[in-house]
């Protein structure tokens, strides 16, 4: 793995299943390629700001997303996992970022609230192992094939999930 | 032999905090590894739903007594994003300069701690000596000394008091010449070499999928600073290097810090000489829109990151922390094995917990 010295984000190192075109800079770059691998699960790619965007994609393909930002398009650092308890669904964002590159695309997965269950991605970032843990303990969120999911934060007896709206402490 | 767990903690010298390290030995050498957190759990996140937006700002002061400055500045930078708040250039740079002496202070009272971990007194007493020269400084600016209830959404509360420039330059001058003392009094040491050089290798790789950040991923060679990389506030105005170093053991990562501590002085000085005059606060709106923001700083233990859910009321509907040392000791594991129970002082030490920011 290279690291080269380029700071601008012209250079994007690691996107060679998007060659690029004219005038296209580095976030729509990725976010077309994750568009025509995944047609069907990722959608509203949208630029926030300059090295920022965010997408959204079906749970059903979280796992393969995350692969192909992790392998094909460089994106080897998953900073934050977060949950989101809505009134209609729990939302999961993951904020994955770049050291090749120097992007961060922000991710956001939803699932129904009877149903709180996404794919675990703890193998593709080993720094998602604690922050799933985190999820699960403080949200309720589960994360299938986890190699560990247990209380992190509060002492394993509790039989709540703080963080959700209908916690009445 | 037969292996056996040894609980480090909640209550050892090593563990600066409330949380347990477990390890498996097998005779001397660590086998395996398990830290457990939780023990200061608040609450945090939960606490902000029920509070409004400048009410929170205190409260992520709490999040590490080490740099409470950053917390609170990440916290307004994160609302700004959420309101889409501009800032006085003015106050730009006095929060710059500010969090820039956070990261002096908080770099020096780890070197102490880490000094007093591996048994140099002196190293101790001397580097939180002068770390009260910065906590004198940033009494001055925000009234308190640990605290600091300073960045305000849309600014900070108040102005540079009298003769701060010229107590500022002093001090950095003072903080210079004491670095290269530091340097002959800790590079010097025998035992402070023996106990650091070669010890607690992260490889890059392992720093890199582990979510590690910091100046403990930059010890890893690792080339990634958020304020040159996704540059927030005005760092880009300012001219300093990213200090990273090859090796990846318990001295690369003491190396990182004291030279990062030799670029914030520059950065300092810098934004001294470049502040402008002119409005340091602008007025926040008290409801935020329905949206998010985020928030992203390198903090001076890595990567902080905020993100802040708005619902139109004045209360926030969710904020999430991203804690740098919360993912960076999820790696302990992979950095202790191999390595002897003497050993763990110096590796734990060297990645510079705050049990505050990590169990929120």
């Amino acid at each position: 793995m290279s690291e080269g010295d380029k700071r601008s984000s012209a250079g994007v190192v690691g996107i060679e299943t998007a060659p690029s075109r004219v005038g296209e800079n580095p976030e729509r770059r990725v976010l077309r390629a994750l568009a025509e691998s995944f047609p069907k699960t990722v959608s509203e790619g949208t630029q926030l700001r300059p090295g920022v965007m965010r997408a959204k994609v079906d749970r059903s393909d979280l796992y393969s997303v995350c692969r192909t930002l992790r392998e094909d398009l460089g994106f080897e650092h998953l900073t934050m996992i977060s949950a989101v308890d809505y009134d209609d669904r729990f939302e999961i964002i993951y904020h994955i970022a770049s050291y090749q590159s120097r992007l961060l695309i922000e991710l956001i997965s939803t699932t129904p609230k009877d149903d709180p269950v996404v794919d675990s991605v703890s193998s593709i970032w080993g720094g998602a192992n604690w922050q799933e843990r985190e999820s699960y303990d403080l949200m309720g969120i589960e994360f299938k094939s986890h190699p560990k999911l247990e209380r992190i934060l509060l002492p394993k007896d509790v039989l709540y999930h703080p963080l959700r709206k209908d916690f009445r402490g | 032999m037969a292996e056996m767990w040894i609980n480090m903690g909640p209550q050892h010298p090593m563990t600066h905090g409330l949380w347990n390290l477990r390890v498996k030995v097998d005779g001397e050498t660590i086998v395996d590894a398990e830290p457990e957190v939780g023990y200061l759990h608040r609450g945090i996140e939960k606490l902000c739903e029920a509070r409004t937006y400048p009410q929170i700002i205190p409260i992520a002061d709490r999040l590490c007594y080490g740099s409470s400055l950053t917390w609170s500045h990440l916290y307004c930078l994160t609302v700004e994003d959420l309101m889409d708040i501009e800032v006085p250039e003015r106050a730009e740079y006095i929060r710059v300069m500010a969090i820039e002496m956070q990261r002096i202070a908080s770099h020096l009272m780890w070197l102490a701690a880490y000094a007093g971990d591996l048994g140099l007194a002196v190293g101790f007493t001397y580097t939180m000596r002068d770390r009260e020269v910065f906590v004198d400084l940033l009494q001055a600016l925000t009234g308190s000394r640990l605290t600091y209830n300073y960045p305000r959404i849309g600014g900070v509360a108040h102005d540079l008091p009298p003769d701060f420039e010229r107590d500022t330059v002093r001090a950095v001058q003072y903080m210079e010449m004491r670095l290269k003392e530091y340097e002959d009094l800790f590079d010097g040491s025998k035992i402070f070499m023996m106990r650091n050089v070669g010890i607690g290798i992260l490889r890059k790789e392992d720093g890199i999928n582990l979510g590690v950040t910091g100046p403990s991923l930059r010890a890893s060679g690792v080339d990634y600073d958020l304020r040159k990389d996704m540059p927030y506030s005005v760092y880009p105005e300012m001219d300093f290097e990213v200090v990273k170093h090859e090796d990846g053991d318990c001295y690369a990562r003491y190396r990182v810090r004291m030279d990062e501590m030799w670029e914030s002085c520059r950065i300092i000085r810098q934004a001294l000489q470049k502040m402008p005059t002119g409005r340091w606060r602008v007025v926040a709106p008290r409801n935020a829109p329905v949206g998010t923001g985020l928030g992203r700083v390198e903090d001076p233990r890595g990567e902080a990151v905020m993100y802040a859910v708005g619902d139109g009321t004045d209360r926030p509907y969710r904020l999430k922390i991203r804690s740098p040392i919360f993912v960076t000791v999820s790696a302990a594991p992979k950095i202790l094995v191999g390595y002897k129970l003497a050993d763990v002082v110096a590796i734990m030490g060297g990645l510079d917990m705050c049990i505050g920011e990590n169990d929120r």
